[in-house]
């Protein structure tokens, strides 16, 4: 279909959402991520039987603490879509894009920047 | 098992606002087991500070150690070589695992990183309940496997009170009446007069009353 | 001995199957993986069928496309199976064994050896046609490929629309193509294949509601097809997933489904019963909805067969909870309302009364019929056909013809749904394994490798190609700079560009620079891994080097393709893709996959007709096979059914079946045997059996297991049966019949649905309805005057079984509906037994009295409580066995190595549970007919240093794979692992890895992608 997104998204093959780690997600923040979304299958429809239910746990996880340490909990989220659903995707990158541009950097770029 | 909670992390932030050389020190038993202060727990706790600090526009250095266990001196002795290079180190161990840490290694502050609850049992993952306190006398014998001591709101031993209704504590309605349940128990393994017996003072004197206890094993010393 | 040799006839370890939908798919899967070459020709330019069309499947609402794809991708790179698509069949010789087929491939004017399937001549090709994929709702170019996924991928000019071939100047496709694989001189080609047998999977055609002028189709705009409607909801389709009415791109509302368009019409179009409509629509319906809350639909219908596992409950959730409108009611014409283009559909209701309704759209559930051609299609196979052109196939094996060695399959035999296609495709593998069972292994392609390159002491030595794609990629995404960016990235020694890098050519360059330069791991970036990723790797293992020391960049779906009108941001993503490859690919260690040795025997569970036929099935080709059955004799619930609806003799092919079995030398019989144990995996089980009488103990040890426990008739409390003789089940009235005749009988009632679709069993028991049309019939027969009233909900006579229903209907055989929450009344009173039902039409109670109520008991699934919970398998609310996936894995549980079939998975027909059984004997020959099994390197490890035995991984798997073994650590089997890496994430200890997606390998790209972020 070749239906356009914005470019600044990024994405990170894992076999199943399941397998996505609280930790990876700190980790890109950690290191400057201005945001990340965790784009997993329908639920009831994971290959792997709850994967994506597992996934949406720690995404929540990652919100409270984001919020916690002032990085701002809106700068994560999870999605779920059908493989075949190229329109339902290029939906979610674009708001996620615009949710991120709406927040602004990662504070922890700013801090750094003033820093420096 | 110990059954530990994980602390709010605005708690542990206030403690080490200050340091500029921070290690988060995991222990791989109880805590691990409980999901409080595993290996796993210690990467999102140093990586939850880590952004913190960053936030605050302040440079700390954290670091990151699980040991098998904090509440033995020879893994303890792992971080002999490190543990001056800290000004704070955060232990996700237990209270045991705490203290032996401050004890051992005096030069730096050692701050608690989880809330140490109770003795209990995984009754599924997320939930834990509390099954002893450590009275150092256990009469678990003669109430059908169900202890009084850390089940029963009053700590009772010639229960129920007259608060328990419809099997629930007056406590708190979704408590379990601890007597209700003895009751039951025995009242299935046809043992109803041990019921009837009356028990006797119990001696409290092994209980945490006396202060710090102690168990010495001459026998195992070498 | 001369003599002997030339009598010795000829066997051939290759197959072709004609046809390229999910049915013949599957049917060249299993035979492939069982060790048989298989030709695939297909008349299309791409493999698919209908399936690759459908938006969604019910009931999970996967997607459909998701669902067949990655089964595409297994027949595409099967090294055993050969593909010839724009391909058919003109003549067959010889005879089982052996035949000799000649085939004719129409010309493709591409040439696929050279084309790489960029796409760019389709792109630039200014020729635009209506698509047949699409249904007419957009265009394709004249050079072109079916679908976006379609396999293969090589376009095909459509020379009645290219304007070089109509006005002899264009050849613009010829201009862009740099792999220059445009051929304007293809004539085709013919040529010969020698074959042990053949299988035919050609499909159906979709009836032309053009026809039926009375609908509109084709004359109003609103009016579509429902393959058409399929297109709209479909997220790739010409709306991109939007509802909306081709006439005028507006959102419906009002939509109406019209069910049987095509079907059970004998005075207009076909008889038969189309099997899908009912189901299709009710899931559009749903799917509709879903895209769309404003969307009101109404299904006009005259019975909604919802005759499949679990089926009732899908459409009774669209009523209860989706609010679909259902309404029993023909429809007699469609007329288009003058200004808005809605419709205006009339018809009769429930009580007769005629009205006009209007909708924004209308969807007309077009039915199957068989190809234009079937008669000439027959005669070149040398196949009869039934009086409805369908192939003529024996009730007890429903894949047979009349020509041995010749097959048939899926909806060529008689429409069905994708998992029956499925399932039928995986039988007429069985069948045919029989058949060759001895030329095994004879003509397949083993894949020898070098020995693997040790690479533990060597520094990393990383290779980056950056691919062109053609211009998919360059013409937006810089790729010299890309290129020259991978050259400064550390641990990269050599970094180059292809035109094509999927191309042989530059694969055999890739094998080049790789031993020139000592290269260890691999980055291509280019497209999906998806498609490629294999490729690449089976490159690398022919260099010596492990596959996994492999990773891909998507530059082109994740670059140039999505950010084509931004190409330096796409040239700049494609750098930092390029970086996190090569981060990973540094971090990636060497993996080897496992392989397990596999016992060649199978155990049989259950002796009914479907046990029986699958320990047959797997016998006949060598295998040895343990059938236990829990009672003291074989046959099952078909020791107690005389005929089929077609007359065949249900009793003496039971014993014949029970007599093979027993004198089989291949197979061990055990009765009165109950499961006490089972322990093992796939290839590898260890079953442990008390025999009776004197119940002593066997352990079996077997590579497989087939279910086939069976089901049995309810026993019902319902309508005074156990209290009054002459009420009586279907299987006892034939009993009765066979007995003492019809002469005595002046009327006979029926009472369908008697423990199915209501409360306790929602689902439909599928059979009973056509049991009671068997057993009218032959009161008819035996009695022509017995009156015979038939109360109903829907009658569920479906596919070709329609017949039946209106022999029954013209033979004066009366049929009343009733409601479930309005049932019939039965009474006993002074020796009459009399059924009072209410007649909807006339709006007034009725009463007849009868001599015998037969009560169409449903089927309930035998007890299997206790088995289920020692092979740890799943079981639906009912007690059937639950299959790894409605859809596509009809056949296997989730636990790998153990299938189900007859009627242990859902009520069906024998010819169906006999269909099945053959299924489960293909599926279980995948397992059996190899040596070894090669397992998934992609496995959770656990490290038993750090593993805390907390037990988290032992309750998180959804697999219940770990166990804490007898060290107190936590195990992986990695052989039943199925490597999603739930564990992996969840363990507290971080004591688990999953293999290459270690937590450095997936972090690394992390930290490369955002280096200098801060």
């Amino acid at each position: 279909m070749r239906l356009q997104y914005p470019a600044n998204v990024k994405i990170i093959r894992l076999p199943c959402t399941g397998k996505i780690d609280l930790i990876h997600i700190l980790r890109a923040f950690e290191k400057g991520a201005d945001g990340v979304y965790v784009v997993g299958c329908l639920e009831g429809g994971c290959h792997y039987i709850g994967g994506n239910l597992r996934a949406r746990k720690r995404v929540e996880q990652a919100r409270k603490i984001l919020d916690l340490t002032g990085i701002g909990g809106e700068r994560v989220q999870m999605y779920n879509l059908s493989a075949s659903d190229g329109p339902l995707f290029v939906q979610y990158a674009i708001e996620m894009n615009e949710k991120i541009l709406e927040l602004g950097p990662n504070p922890i770029k700013l801090k750094k920047d003033a820093a420096a | 098992m110990i059954v530990a909670d994980k602390k709010p992390v605005e708690e542990i932030i206030d403690y080490v606002t200050d340091c500029k050389n921070i290690l988060v020190l995991g222990c791989n038993e109880c805590v691990t087991v409980c999901e409080a202060g595993g290996k796993k727990e210690v990467e999102v706790l140093a990586s939850t500070l880590r952004m913190c600090f960053l936030n605050q526009g302040t440079e700390v250095s954290i670091d990151e150690i699980t040991l098998e266990r904090q509440c033995d001196h020879e893994y303890l002795e792992e971080i002999r070589d490190v543990a001056d290079r800290y000004d704070a180190i955060i232990s996700l161990a237990c209270g045991v695992g705490v203290q032996f840490m401050a004890e051992k290694y005096h030069s730096v502050p050692i701050y608690p990183g989880v809330n140490t609850c109770f003795l209990g049992a995984t009754e599924k993952r997320g939930l834990w309940t509390e099954r002893c306190q450590a009275c150092g006398n256990c009469m678990l014998a003669i109430t059908g496997g169900i202890c009084p001591v850390s089940r029963c709101a009053k700590r009772i031993l010639n229960g129920p009170c007259g608060g328990s209704s419809n099997g629930k504590c007056e406590i708190n309605k979704d408590l379990d009446c601890a007597w209700q349940l003895i009751i039951d128990r025995l009242k299935a393994l046809d043992r109803l007069e041990d019921y009837e017996k009356i028990c006797s003072i119990k001696d409290w004197s092994t209980d945490r009353a006396g202060g710090p206890r102690k168990v010495v094993r001459e026998d195992v010393q070498s | 001995m001369t003599e002997n040799a030339s009598t010795k006839k000829i066997m051939r370890g290759a197959v072709m199957v004609v046809g390229g939908g999910i049915g013949a798919m599957q049917a060249c899967l299993d035979l492939a993986d069982s060790g048989f070459k298989v030709h695939m020709v297909q008349k299309d330019s791409s493999i698919g069928g209908t399936m690759v069309m459908l938006d969604k499947t019910f009931p999970t609402g996967d997607c459909s496309m998701c669902m067949i794809s990655p089964k595409m991708v297994d027949v595409g790179k099967h090294r055993n199976i050969d593909m010839h698509t724009l391909a058919e069949v003109v003549s067959v010789s010889g005879e089982p064994g052996d035949f000799t087929v000649k085939v004719r491939l129409k010309p493709r004017y591409v040439d696929p050896e050279k084309c790489t399937g960029c796409g760019t001549c389709e792109e630039k090709c200014p020729k635009k046609v209506d698509s047949e994929f699409e249904q007419g709702l957009s265009v394709r170019k004249a050079i072109f490929s079916l679908f976006p996924q379609a396999l293969p991928n090589t376009r095909a000019i459509d020379r009645q629309n290219c304007i070089y071939f109509q006005k002899g100047r264009c050849k613009v496709c010829e201009k862009v193509c740099k792999a220059d694989a445009i051929n304007w001189e293809d004539t085709g080609e013919e040529f010969e294949l020698n074959v042990g047998a053949i299988i035919l999977s050609p499909g159906l055609n979709r009836y032309d509601p053009e026809v039926r002028q009375e609908l509109g189709f084709g004359r109003w705009p609103n009016v579509v097809t429902s393959i058409q409607f399929e297109r709209i909801l479909s997220a790739s389709g010409p709306y991109q997933g939007t509802v909306m009415r081709p006439g005028d791109k507006k959102h419906p509302e009002k939509i109406a489904w019209i069910q049987c368009v095509g079907s059970r019409d004998s005075n207009n179009a076909n008889p038969w019963c189309s099997s899908v409509c009912c189901m299709y629509a009710t899931k559009q319906a749903v799917v509709a909805k879903e895209h769309d809350s404003s969307i009101d639909p109404t299904i006009f219908y005259m019975d909604i067969r919802a005759f499949g596992k679990d089926f009732d409950k899908y459409v009774n959730r669209a009523k209860d909870v989706h609010k679909i409108r259902y309404q029993r009611a023909m429809i007699s014409a469609v007329r288009e309302e003058p200004g808005t283009s809605n419709l205006i559909l009339r018809y009769a209701d429930e009580f007769g009364e005629l009205k006009d309704e209007i909708f924004d759209m209308v969807v007309l559930s077009i039915g199957f019929e068989p190809h234009a051609d079937a008669e000439e299609f027959a005669k070149i196979f040398g196949i009869a056909l039934n009086d409805h052109r369908f192939p003529a196939t024996p009730p007890f094996n429903p894949v047979e013809t009349t020509r041995p060695g010749v097959y048939v399959t899926g909806i060529y035999q008689g429409p069905k749904d994708i998992p029956e296609t499925v399932m039928q495709g995986s039988a007429v593998a069985g069948t045919t394994m029989a058949l060759l069972s001895e030329a095994r292994g004879t003509e397949v392609v083993v894949k020898e490798l070098p020995p693997q390159r040790e690479i533990a002491d060597e520094e990393i030595r990383i290779g980056v190609f950056v691919c062109h794609c053609g211009i998919n990629i360059a013409s937006v995404v810089d790729v010299a700079a890309v290129k020259e960016y991978a050259g400064t990235l550390p641990h990269v020694v050599y970094s180059g560009q292809n035109l094509f890098t999927c191309a042989q050519d530059s694969m055999n360059k890739i094998k080049d620079i790789i031993q020139e330069h000592g290269i260890n791991r691999l980055v291509v970036a280019a497209c999906s891994p998806k498609t490629h990723e294999p490729a690449f790797m089976d490159t690398m293992e022919s260099c010596g080097i492990n596959k996994y020391l492999f990773e891909m960049a998507n530059i082109r779906n994740q670059c140039s393709w999505t950010h084509s009108k931004e190409p330096d941001k796409a040239t700049e993503k494609s750098k930092e893709l390029v970086r996190m490859a090569v981060a990973r690919v540094a971090k990636l260690t060497p993996l080897q996959e496992k392989k397990i040795p596999v016992i060649q025997r199978a155990l049989v569970v259950g002796g009914g007709i479907a046990g029986i036929n699958a320990a047959l099935g797997l016998a006949d080709q060598g295998f040895e096979v343990i059938l236990l059955e829990k009672e003291e004799s074989l046959g099952g619930l078909a020791t107690r059914i005389n005929t089929t609806i077609e007359g065949a003799d249900v009793k003496s092919y039971v014993n014949d079946q029970i007599e093979k079995v027993t004198s089989h030398p291949n197979i061990q019989v055990l009765t009165q045997a109950l499961i006490v144990g089972f322990s093992g995996f796939k290839g590898n089980f260890t079953t442990e059996v008390l025999v009776g009488p004197g119940m002593y103990e066997r352990k079996i040890d077997h590579g497989v297991v087939i279910l086939a426990t069976g089901a049995t008739e309810y026993r019902p409390d319902e309508f005074l049966y156990g209290r009054d003789d002459r009420v009586m089940t279907q299987i006892e009235l034939s009993e009765h019949l066979q007995e003492k005749g019809a002469e005595s009988l002046n009327q006979v009632v029926m009472i369908q649905c008697v423990g199915s679709r209501n409360d306790e069993n929602p689902n439909c028991s599928r059979v009973c309805c056509q049991a009671a049309i068997k057993n009218a019939l032959k009161i008819k027969q035996m009695n022509p005057k017995t009156k015979i009233i038939i109360l109903y909900r829907d009658m569920r006579t479906y596919g070709l079984l329609e017949d039946y229903y209106a022999e029954a209907r013209n033979k004066g055989i009366l049929f009343f509906t009733y409601e479930l929450e309005n049932p019939p009344e039965v009474n006993s009173s002074e020796g009459d037994l009399t059924i009072t039902f209410k007649d909807r039409v006339l709006g007034r109670s009725l009463k007849a009295k009868a001599d015998v109520l037969a009560l169409s008991a449903g089927m309930v699934a035998e007890d299997t409580e206790e088995l289920s919970s020692i092979l740890k398998l799943a079981r639906t609310a009912e007690g059937f066995f639950m299959e790894a996936h409605v859809k596509l894995r009809p056949v296997d549980m989730a636990t790998e190595g153990i299938f189900v079939c007859g009627t242990a998975h859902s009520p069906k027909l024998i010819s169906e549970s006999i269909s099945q059984s053959l299924a489960a004997t293909a599926r279980a020959t995948t397992f059996l007919s190899q040596s070894h099994l090669t397992l998934s390197a992609v496995t959770a490890r656990v490290d038993p240093e750090k593993c805390a035995s907390c037990l988290i991984c032992v309750r998180s798997c959804p697999y219940e794979v770990p166990k804490i073994n007898a060290e107190g650590v936590s195990e992986i089997d990695e052989a039943l692992c199925h490597g999603c890496g739930v564990c992996a994430a969840e363990c507290p200890a971080k004591a688990i890895d999953l293999n290459w997606y270690e937590d450095d390998q997936i972090m690394c790209k992390v930290d490369a992608l955002l280096e200098g972020a801060l």
